[in-house]
């Protein structure tokens, strides 16, 4: 760099003409044998496959040159512009390797279609700027602006490349799939996943079952962006196309349909599909094969087929929530110490109604006529906390009537066979979330239907042996809640 | 960890020297082999190493946060039976499972198939046996119509065959799952895989891990009680009801339907129950010198039934004894004490369930209906297994009911898998009487209670019957649901056992059928 010869370049860049002689080779690679669908040449995708991990290093370096040269503008960090031609001299020879590892892995792996072609361009291209501003930076004392161009071209390059690339191994969408609804709409991102399953007519039974099945499972292989087997489950038509190995869909043959026959092999089978992924449910695979069966037509009526299963592909869950137990000791911080008291009382009859709730369960039938009207007495300082209570075949009285009143939050109460008459139940009409009540076997008598219908959420009223009677004097809006 | 254990009561045997420690002594010698020693020298180190390992890799408070996802179910040892509350709001608070051990035919009580009626007498077709194991079907047998008349029943309009009038009443309390799959076609695998969610032996039961999870409320009466009618134990044998690798203490109670509940439960002439006490005192003082000096788990089980079996010499006698049910209550169920019948165990039932016992179930044997003699024949046998479960099953439905028993109750009705809609030809030929073969890729099973949509059938099979066509419900589906129902997350209900968070469901997916839920 400091020899007296200013004008010999191809003295000074040798080794960077040298480097051009691969980046052709891969351009031409490029140009001359793209990505066609197929896969080929077991070694060839072994390579490849390394091409994920060696095209982080040179996008590495590359970006670091522009940090350098901006940090160099100061006294400070001269010293960094020192090494800017070492650096870009290694990023050329790694963005060159990766092109033609990369090229590897598109050429073999399967892949075709514009998302892989413009990626493999997006390589080469980054592996020309890499080189030009190699040669550039080594003609330059000072800084130039054809330089500065190439530069700032090259990392919007790195950027566009890798976008690129991420749309080939996380799908088209990647970086909108998981945007907050909030976000999305502030920018305008209109939801893919619907986007591409309004493209089959949703009136037909292709459009509305099976398309979503192709594109639940299958399109990330073969798609638009990738046509594994030389194959498309995108769209009716390329889908009776076929693939490599010709017709996947026989109308009518079940049997005789290669789809059908890979999808219902057993996971690990080496024609099993979709390879490496969950299995079909036996609901789809269901579908398909009446589908089939029934002529696999575009234009089949969305209900045509009687006997398909039912509905969406995708069958109701129910939801786990967490339970958080700092939240659960804050939510039964002021009942704690009284319930834990009365469970020390009274063993196993009062507990929360769940592991994650302050409400209380309290039952006392397991102790029978051992437990009196004095004992319900002492639950009264966790009695608004009470949910659920069962006193069946208690000693309680009447007496106790004030008692069960004031627990105004119970769900359910069971009085069956215990000594309560009338004058006890007359007393609930407090109970205003009162869902269940249980006089089986008590002395209740018809006056109570009337303050009983009044109750605003029961459902049930088991009144079998009292002497209360179907049908006779029962109010209108007891009918159908009245068991006996 | 018996080791340590053993090791750090070495003070306490020093302390007690005299007397009847020598003996205590002497089971920490033998307990103590060779094989501890190699474990605590390998293992030691190798535990050492890796000790130091996981402390500079795994970080502390992820460690801490693992541990506190997981739901507690440690107890104090004496009461290993104490309630629990649920992990979630549960619908369900007690389990009544009757199971019809040899698998009922669907196709003659609620699988209406007119299709399969019309071929009744036809060759089966050959796909219906390519690739397919039977237990005696061989050559092409014929396909068989139900051999009873179907009719649509109750508001709900479910179809029921003329075989069980008295459930039919019932129907729009119940729930059909017509979907249920299992991959056993043998009877005792297939027992095992619906009780413990495992076709091997080994595993905790249903119930068990029902009441290891949730207690029990009663703590008079065991909290998971067993039984058996029919004449025959089930195939599956005393493993359907086993605590497989729970602590004993959960294992199912088999109670006799007949005579005395539980044998010896009675103090013989001339022991006071106050004598009694004072035995088990003395008995108690000796276990706990054990459990001290060895401080094996299954030492605090045995004082703990000890206990149990002292509370239920009063309450078991009298939950038992149903000659103090009125007459009618008798008419209703057919039952008649004294003798051991389905009527009899199904009105215990209803008694235990009041009685706040967790987990009831009930055994009914001889549904096997191949055919191959009269007592296991579609056309005779099998009519009297449906006379003996028909009008008890119904009574103990609307009984449950009309005391509100039924809205925290789950019944659960229902065989191991079912049978085949083609005649069965054991040996090629046609047999004597009519019966069908095992078939495990569909079968009925019916709930009813607490948080179950009423009135409603899940899940289609094809025209034949023969497989699922809709809506398949694998066991573990079941297990998943009914633990859902109990308040339980299927995955948080867990026991470590061989280093694995062990659970009913085991490890391939289950999925909460969450259409039948109310």
């Amino acid at each position: 760099m400091t020899g007296p010869n200013r004008g010999g370049i191809l003295n000074r860049f040798r080794l960077g003409l040298l480097v051009l002689a691969p980046i052709v080779v891969v351009a031409i690679l490029v140009a001359f044998l793209p990505p066609d669908g197929n896969e080929r040449a077991e070694w060839l995708q072994f390579i490849g496959r390394f091409h994920p991990l060696l095209v982080h290093f040179p996008i590495a370096l590359f970006l670091l040159v522009p940090i350098f040269e901006i940090l160099a503008r100061s006294d400070r960090f001269a010293y960094l512009r020192l090494s800017v031609i070492f650096i870009l001299a290694l990023a050329t020879l790694g963005a060159t390797t990766a092109a033609l590892f990369g090229w590897c892995l598109g050429r073999s792996g399967g892949y075709s279609g514009t998302l892989i072609t413009q990626h493999m361009w997006g390589g080469v291209f980054l592996s020309v700027i890499c080189w030009l501003c190699w040669l550039l930076r080594t003609q330059l004392r000072e800084f130039g602006v054809t330089y500065a161009i190439a530069l700032v071209m090259g990392v919007g390059l790195v950027a566009w490349t890798g976008y690129r690339g991420g749309q080939l191994s996380l799908g088209r969408n990647h970086l909108t799939e998981h945007m907050p609804s909030g976000l999305r709409n502030l920018l305008g991102v209109e939801d893919s996943s619907a986007a591409s399953a309004s493209s089959a007519d949703p009136n037909t039974f292709y459009g509305a079952r099976i398309q979503p099945i192709f594109t639940a499972h299958c399109i990330n292989c073969h798609g638009a962006d990738k046509h594994k087997g030389n194959l498309r489950l995108d769209g009716y038509r390329a889908l009776m196309r076929g693939g490599k190995d010709g017709v996947v869909i026989h109308t009518g043959n079940i049997q005789g349909s290669d789809l059908f026959r890979r999808i219902t092999l057993p996971v690990g089978h080496d024609d099993f599909m979709p390879k490496g992924k969950p299995p079909l449910t036996p609901n789809e695979v269901k579908t398909i094969e009446l589908w089939i069966g029934a002529g696999a037509s575009e234009t089949l009526a969305v209900n045509a087929i009687k006997s398909a299963p039912s509905g969406s592909s995708v069958p109701a869950e129910v939801k786990f929530e967490e339970i958080d137990p700092a939240t659960v000791a804050k939510l039964r911080s002021a009942i704690a110490p009284a319930v834990s008291q009365l469970q020390k009382q009274f063993p196993n009859i009062l507990d929360y109604d769940s592991r994650g709730s302050a409400d209380l369960r309290l039952n006392a039938s397991t102790l029978g006529s051992k437990f009196g009207d004095r004992d319900l007495e002492t639950f009264a300082p966790v009695a608004e906390h009470i949910v659920i209570a069962d006193f069946s075949r208690t000693a309680i009285t009447d007496a106790s009537g004030a008692a069960i009143a004031a627990m105004k939050r119970l769900r359910v109460l069971r009085l069956m066979d215990t000594r309560l008459t009338d004058a006890t139940l007359l007393r609930l009409e407090t109970l205003s979330q009162l869902e269940s009540l249980d006089v089986y076997g008590t002395a209740a008598t018809p006056a109570v239907l009337p303050m009983i219908a009044r109750l605003p959420r029961l459902s049930h009223f088991y009144a079998g042996q009292t002497s209360i009677q179907p049908g006779k004097s029962v109010p209108e809006s007891l009918v159908g809640k009245l068991v006996f | 960890m018996s080791d340590s254990k053993v090791r750090s009561q070495t003070p306490t045997d020093l302390r007690t020297r005299s007397g009847s420690s020598i003996e205590v002594e002497l089971a920490v010698l033998q307990a103590r082999t060779r094989r501890h020693f190699l474990r605590s020298m390998g293992g030691g180190l190798g535990t050492l190493f890796l000790g130091t390992l996981a402390s500079k890799f795994v970080p502390s408070a992820k460690a801490a946060g693992a541990e506190a996802a997981a739901l507690d179910f440690s107890r104090d040892a004496r009461t290993p039976l104490s309630p629990l509350p649920p992990q979630f709001p549960a619908k369900v608070r007690r389990v009544i499972y009757l199971h019809m051990a040899g698998a009922p035919s669907q196709l003659e009580l609620f699988e209406h198939k007119p299709e399969l009626k019309r071929f009744d007498g036809q060759d089966c077709p050959a796909s219906f046996l390519a690739g397919k194991r039977f237990a005696f079907i061989s050559g092409v047998p014929k396909l068989l119509g139900s051999q009873y008349p179907f009719h649509q029943s109750g508001q709900s309009g479910q179809w029921i065959s003329d075989r069980l009038p008295h459930i039919e009443k019932q129907v729009d309390d119940i729930c059909f799952v017509k979907s249920m799959r299992t991959d056993q076609f043998n009877h005792a695998p297939a027992q095992l895989l619906v009780h413990t969610g495992n076709p091997r032996l080994g595993y905790p039961s249903f119930g068990s891990w029902v009441i290891y999870g949730l207690g029990t409320e009663n703590q008079n009466l065991p909290g998971f009680i067993v039984l058996l009618s029919g004449g025959k134990t089930p195939d599956g044998g005393k493993q359907l009801w086993s605590s497989g690798f729970l602590p004993s203490v959960y294992q199912g109670v088999q109670c006799r339907s007949h005579g005395e509940p539980v044998l010896y439960l009675d103090n013989p002439d001339g022991v006071s129950r106050s004598l009694r006490r004072d035995m088990l005192d003395t008995i108690d003082e000796v276990n706990q010198q054990t459990y001290a000096a060895l401080g094996n788990p299954e030492t605090v089980t045995r004082i703990a039934q000890y206990e149990m079996a002292f509370r239920m010499q009063m309450d078991a006698t009298d939950a038992m004894d149903i000659r103090k049910e009125p007459d009618s209550v008798h008419a209703k169920y057919g039952s008649k004490s004294g003798q051991a019948s389905f009527a009899n165990n199904c009105l215990v039932a209803r008694r235990l369930a009041e009685r706040g016992v967790r987990f009831i179930q009930l055994y009914h044997w001889g549904w096997d209906s191949h055919g191959a003699d009269a007592k296991e024949a579609l056309n005779l046998g099998f009519n009297d297994r449906c006379r003996e479960v028909d009008r008890p099953t119904a009574a103990l439905l609307s009984d449950l009911k009309s005391r509100g028993l039924l809205e925290d109750t789950l019944v659960i009705w229902g065989g191991e898998f079912g049978r085949t809609p083609m005649r069965e030809n054991r040996g090629g030929q046609e047999m004597k009487y009519v019966g069908r073969d095992h078939n495990p890729g569909a079968f009925t099973i019916w709930l009813a209670g607490g948080g179950v949509k009423s009135g409603i059938s899940y899940g289609e099979t094809d025209d034949m019957g023969y497989e699922i066509v809709k809506d398949p419900v694998e066991i573990r589906d079941l297990h998943a649901t009914m633990l859902y129902l109990l308040g339980f997350d299927h995955h948080k209900l867990n026991y470590r056992f061989q280093g694995l968070e062990q659970k009913l469901t085991s490890v391939k997916p289950a999925r909460v059928v969450a259409e039948i839920l109310a």
